[in-house]
């Protein structure tokens, strides 16, 4: 049980530091599709970071600069330029796959072999006395140091949105922008910061695949998990902790599967896959109207 | 809800039917502008990479159509763009953010397998063939019909009921493979080859099978459809304003299932065609990537049918010819997916119609 | 408060000039306004009031002029800039965030708030305000939860809070029934009395009359007069805003009244508590209220654009209560919505298109499902010529007409089809006099051929100028309805008041 747990909560956290990336694009009113480019790059960045620069500490600095290039390309085309937050979000998804496969083999000297990176993977920083707690301590204080950060993020942005000028003008501008104009707030520089802030977060998200759980990039090794984290940030209502929820979910479901397997139930591992997509349709579905948006999401500024 | 429709030009404008205008239009101008921004791009990765852009471009257009062999397979290429491309063109007119293309091909592929396995070995093999094709496109429609009832029905947008369904479909392409249409001890997950008498023919000359020529019939008469059917008129209005359209007496529930469903069956056909006319199996992943660059080449057409010709032959001949570029000079042909992502991002700055 | 500003205005803007496009908004304005004086701006719609204060308070910029308040020059600011010079503006839209709460909105942008914020100290300041100048405001409540009247109190609060000098209302009172008109304007006289300034948009004279001490009138962008209060008359000032002396000009009444041709019976629906009339052929019932009492969902559910919850419409003595939208216009019922400019018209559309925007089933736009270009084409020439809608043609986007242009597309389509029965709405929103004399015009007309008219509007003065009967939607229901010749202007504000004071 307590390895089944483990598992979800390893599941869960690429895609809640995503989720609260897109927590702040979409509360400033820009949809977060582009989260899925965003942790790519920021994966993609981590690996080459930690790569060449011989450390962890390098590979999430670059991390968090990787998903920010993506946020600001998004930040640019869908903000300034007021092109559709959808649609450009898929384009980045494309544009970050796209790049991230090509320097990958540019950095093994070009043709079409990609590098071969293989890098330590981040270990557990056990905390001293509560990691050696029964079955809690393992779960949560035993964790390696993204976990750790992606669990202070939750609290961190409940904080921001809840208790500060600059989380309450970021509200403001998703909800009604005019208004937030007109109480002094900068819609579009709020709407900007707010999607690079995106990509930043979610280019961790993206670290974590690649430092602490895999050890290299490969192409597309992101594989939708940014879909997912739009869909639990959905599902937790916009809120840190209910997309954390939402995430632990999702990962229990893929935790479900690997362990199905593990024991032979003759369930097809396929179906099990599909679970995560399947429950985050149902969880939308049940929301149905009341999934309440912030109100001026996806609509582009008024010059 | 704004849809990409609201940020593109609703194309009303004084343009005649059937007729492209690219030479005069501003919009043509703007798109290729981006276009040639994005191969701007490109080149920089090219030199990056430490080859010479003018030689790789080179090399990338020989292998696109060097020879009559290669125009063939580039064309063969291009048509899933064109069909799924110009079926997303549509919903996006209407408002309709579709981009469950992928999944549709995705299940298309299934249908049009399941029937050509099914088929009686005496039918006459056109007969099986469209029978097949037809399996596809219901197959596809049928996939876009689950997202359109729990868009419409539950009120979940419509990205993320495509979106979210994509991957289900690719899992489902999976199990099928594994079950009922896979073949045992292949070591891959892949369906036995297809009887030869199901495979689509090969047209004279460029050794492209005919789904190029079906593609382009689609795409005309999609265009007619948008400019001169009351149907077309209805997508458009809609697209440009919703409370237009409800006061227009046009019923968005209805005009958002028929685009879908068309939409959905034209994915659907294509993955058929992929299936029965390049792959002659059904392969794992065969789909992949095919939804999203639908919807790169809708908006490289402006979302007009027609244009949307083009806008496929441009990426079809990208891919086709990149593999030989690698092959030949090395440049990585991930280079292409940079470049479609670029055009992507470039032509959504271009095209969004300021107030 | 400072003596020295009862000496040089409060603020003074010289030259004020800001175009859209070939329109000039403001062409050369000056304006003073003095601490502890209420300055009345009074105009029509389209006289550059708005664009003004907007450019006051920084959310325009202004394409030339100075601006100096307390002495100091604005220039090139943002609404942050010039709140933190204490400028304070209320918006006729209230600029607050309905999903959050009345403390968080005194909050936003507020630097006394903190950067980390004080949330409890901020509710008491609000408390202690709110009971000062008798707001009745509770910190923690939504303001999506506040009837509109409670909301504009919130912008007060804000302006109160943040210690405003001057304080621009941007037509405070078209939201408000008359009982809570009172209340405002007894707020603005103690804010007055506290030695601030008060620049109140309106273009209601009696508004002016009562609570302002000086008068700037504009007109076409330009400053038209400017007169103290005390010895002004209404009629005077009428003459300033439009230039031209008017007498509200009543319309030729109606011929007696033929047969019922709407009637509606007990209709409810979100926002409807039972509406009952009938219309009969050749005559107009004007529907006055305070904008928000029902008259959105009484027009869209006439034309079938919203559901029904109960009662019962018929038309021509036919039950339409739960026909589709399309077939209402097929059993003879026009609708021209308030809102122009993304419901009545599609604006990236040509005028051709937009003729047939409702028609689009029939010749000669179409045959069976296919469309008739050439069809279109010919029947918008006839439309646009028998209608003077001035456009380069055809395949013009309706976008790139005038407003008046714009509206004459929806008369000829709605109009031409000659309908039995016509909802209008603000059909003359924000057109210039001519315009607006051609939509009333072609509406009379109609109903001396012996259609029935629903004309529905938030400006009293043109209902009572239009309207045979005269009726006042409050609360969602009708409060009263009367003819004309008896109508008796006290009356019809208790009616407005309604249950919704």
């Amino acid at each position: 049980m307590t390895e089944f747990l483990a598992a979800a909560i390893r599941i869960a956290t690429p895609l809640l530091l995503a989720a609260l990336g897109g927590i702040l694009s979409e509360r400033a009113g820009v949809f977060a599709v582009g989260l899925e480019g965003m942790m790519l790059a920021g994966a993609f960045a981590a690996t080459i970071g930690a790569w060449a620069g011989g450390s962890a500490a390098a590979g999430i600095g670059l991390a968090l600069a990787g998903g920010a290039v993506i946020g600001l390309a998004v930040a640019v085309v869908a903000v300034r330029w007021r092109a559709d937050n959808m649609v450009t979000g898929l384009a980045a998804n494309i544009l970050a796959l796209g790049l991230t496969s090509y320097l990958l083999r540019v950095a093994a000297g070009g043709g079409g072999r990609p590098a071969s990176i293989h890098l330590p993977l981040l270990g557990p920083w056990p905390i001293p006395v509560l990691a050696d707690l029964p079955v809690v301590g393992k779960l949560l204080f035993a964790q390696p140091p993204l976990t750790y950060l992606a669990l202070l993020g939750c609290v961190a942005f409940t904080l921001f949105l809840g208790r500060t000028q600059a989380g309450l003008a970021l509200c403001a501008t998703g909800e009604n922008p005019e208004a937030a104009f007109a109480a002094g707030a900068d819609p579009l520089r709020v709407r900007m910061l707010a999607v690079i802030a995106c990509g930043a977060v979610a280019g961790l998200g993206g670290a974590v695949l690649s430092l602490q759980q895999v050890g290299t990039f490969t192409d597309g090794m992101t594989g939708g998990r940014g879909y997912l984290a739009l869909a639990s940030l959905i599902v937790g209502r916009w809120t840190p902790f209910g997309a954390a929820a939402a995430c632990l979910v999702f990962g229990a479901a893929e935790a479900f599967e690997l362990r199905l397997q593990t024991f032979g139930v003759p369930v097809s591992s396929y179906i099990v896959q599909m679970a995560p997509y399947l429950i985050a349709l149902a969880v939308l579905a049940v929301l149905g109207r009341s999934a309440r948006l912030p109100a001026a999401i996806g609509r582009p500024l008024e010059q | 809800m704004s849809g990409p429709v609201s940020s593109l030009p609703a194309g009303g404008v004084a343009r005649a039917p059937l007729r492209l205008r690219l030479a005069t239009d501003r919009l043509a101008v703007r798109i290729l502008l981006a276009v040639a921004l994005s191969m701007l791009g490109a080149a920089l990765l090219i030199a990056l990479s430490g080859h010479g852009p003018l030689t790789a471009f080179a090399a990338m257009a020989v292998g696109a159509a060097g020879s009559a062999h290669q125009i063939g397979a580039a064309l063969n290429r291009t048509t899933p763009y064109l069909l799924a491309g110009s079926g997303v063109a549509l919903c996006f007119r209407a408002g309709i953010i579709n981009i469950g293309a992928e999944g549709q091909i995705a299940v298309g592929g299934i249908g049009a397998v399941a029937v050509a396995l099914a088929t009686p070995a005496g039918m006459p093999p056109l007969l099986a063939i469209l029978a097949a094709l037809l399996g596809g496109a219901l197959a596809g429609a049928a996939w876009a019909a689950v997202a359109t009832a729990i868009h419409i029905g539950r009120h979940v947008h419509e990205v993320l009921a495509t979106l979210l369904l994509n991957f289900v479909a690719v899992l489902l392409v999976q199990q099928a493979l594994a079950g009922p249409l896979g073949q045992f001890g292949a070591g891959f997950l892949q369906s036995p080859l297809l009887p030869r008498a199901i495979w689509l023919p090969r047209l004279p000359l460029i050794e492209a099978h005919p789904g190029f020529l079906i593609a382009l019939a689609v795409a005309a008469a999609l265009s007619f459809v948008l400019w001169r059917t009351r149907f077309g008129f209805a997508l458009r209005v809609a697209g440009a304003s919703r409370p237009a359209a409800a006061y227009a007496g046009f019923s968005l529930a209805r005009l958002t299932w028929g685009v879908m469903l068309l939409a959905g069956a034209l994915a659907g056909l294509a993955g058929g065609i992929e299936v029965l006319g390049v792959q002659r199996r059904l392969i794992e992943g065969f789909s992949l990537g095919f939804g999203f660059k639908a919807v790169t080449v809708a908006l490289l057409g402006a979302l007009e049918p027609l244009a949307v010709v083009p806008a496929a032959l441009f990426v079809g001949l990208l891919e086709a010819g990149a593999l030989s570029m690698q092959r030949q000079i090395g440049v990585p042909s991930a280079l292409v997916a940079v470049i479609e992502g670029l055009t992507m991002m470039f032509v959504l700055a271009a095209t969004v119609r300021r107030a | 408060m400072p003596d020295a500003t009862v000496a040089s205005p409060l603020l003074e803007m010289r030259g004020i000039v800001r175009s859209f496009g070939a329109v000039r908004a403001n062409d050369g304005i000056d304006l003073d306004v003095q601490a502890g004086r209420i300055l009345g701006l009074l105009g029509e719609n389209g006289s550059g009031k708005s664009t003004l204060m907007k450019v006051l308070f920084g959310m325009l910029p202004p394409d030339a002029g100075s601006i100096v308040f307390r002495g100091r020059p604005l220039a090139g600011h943002r609404p942050a800039a010039a709140m933190a010079a204490g400028i304070a503006m209320i918006h006729q839209h209230f600029m607050l965030i309905d999903a959050m709460t009345v403390v968080d909105n005194v909050m936003l942008g507020w630097p006394e708030a903190g950067r980390v914020l004080r949330r409890a100290a901020m509710a008491a300041r609000v408390r202690e305000a709110s009971r000062r100048f008798g707001l009745d405001l509770d910190p923690d409540a939504p303001v999506a939860s506040l009837p509109l009247g409670r909301r504009q109190r919130v912008e007060i609060l804000k302006a109160i809070l943040r210690d405003a000098q001057l304080l621009i209302l941007d037509e405070p009172t078209s939201n408000l029934a008359p009982s809570e008109v009172a209340g405002l304007l007894a707020i603005l006289r103690r804010l007055r009395a506290e030695g601030r300034g008060i620049v109140f948009i309106t273009h209601k004279m009696p508004e002016v009359l009562e609570v302002c001490d000086e008068v700037v009138v504009l007109r076409a962008g330009r400053v038209a007069g400017r007169t103290p209060v005390a010895g002004a008359s209404p009629q005077q000032l009428a003459e300033m805003m439009v230039g031209r002396s008017v007498a509200a000009a009543p319309a030729p009444a109606a011929q007696a009244p033929g047969a019922v041709r709407l009637s509606v019976q007990g209709l409810t629906a979100p926002g409807l508590s039972g509406v009952t009339f009938a219309l009969c052929g050749g005559e107009i019932l004007g529907v006055a209220g305070v904008d928000g009492n029902g008259q959105i969902e009484l027009a869209e559910t006439l034309a079938g654009l919203r559901r029904a919850r109960g009662g019962r419409i018929t038309l021509d003595g036919r039950d339409i209560t739960h026909a589709s939208a399309a077939a209402r216009v097929a059993a003879g019922l026009a609708y021209m919505p308030a809102d122009r400019a993304h419901t009545a018209l599609v604006r990236s559309m040509s005028v051709a298109e937009n003729l047939m925007l409702r028609d689009s089933a029939r010749p000669p736009y179409a045959r069976g499902a296919l469309l008739s270009p050439a069809g279109r084409r010919g029947r918008a020439r006839t439309l646009m010529g028998e209608y003077d809608i001035r456009a380069a043609g055809p395949d013009t986007p309706a976008g790139r007409l005038s407003g008046g242009n714009q509206q004459k597309i929806v008369v000829a389509r709605e109009l031409d089809r000659r309908p039995a029965v016509l909802v209008a709405h603000q059909a003359t929103w924000g057109l210039d006099p001519g315009a607006t004399r051609f939509v009333l015009d072609r509406m009379l007309a109609l109903r001396d051929g012996g259609a029935a008219v629903l004309y529905i509007s938030s400006e009293l003065e043109e209902v009572l100028a239009i309207g045979d009967r005269i009726a006042v939607l409050a609360d969602g229901g009708f409060a009263g309805v009367v003819a004309r010749a008896a109508a008796d202007l006290p009356q019809i504000g208790l009616w407005m008041a309604g249950r919704a004071a």
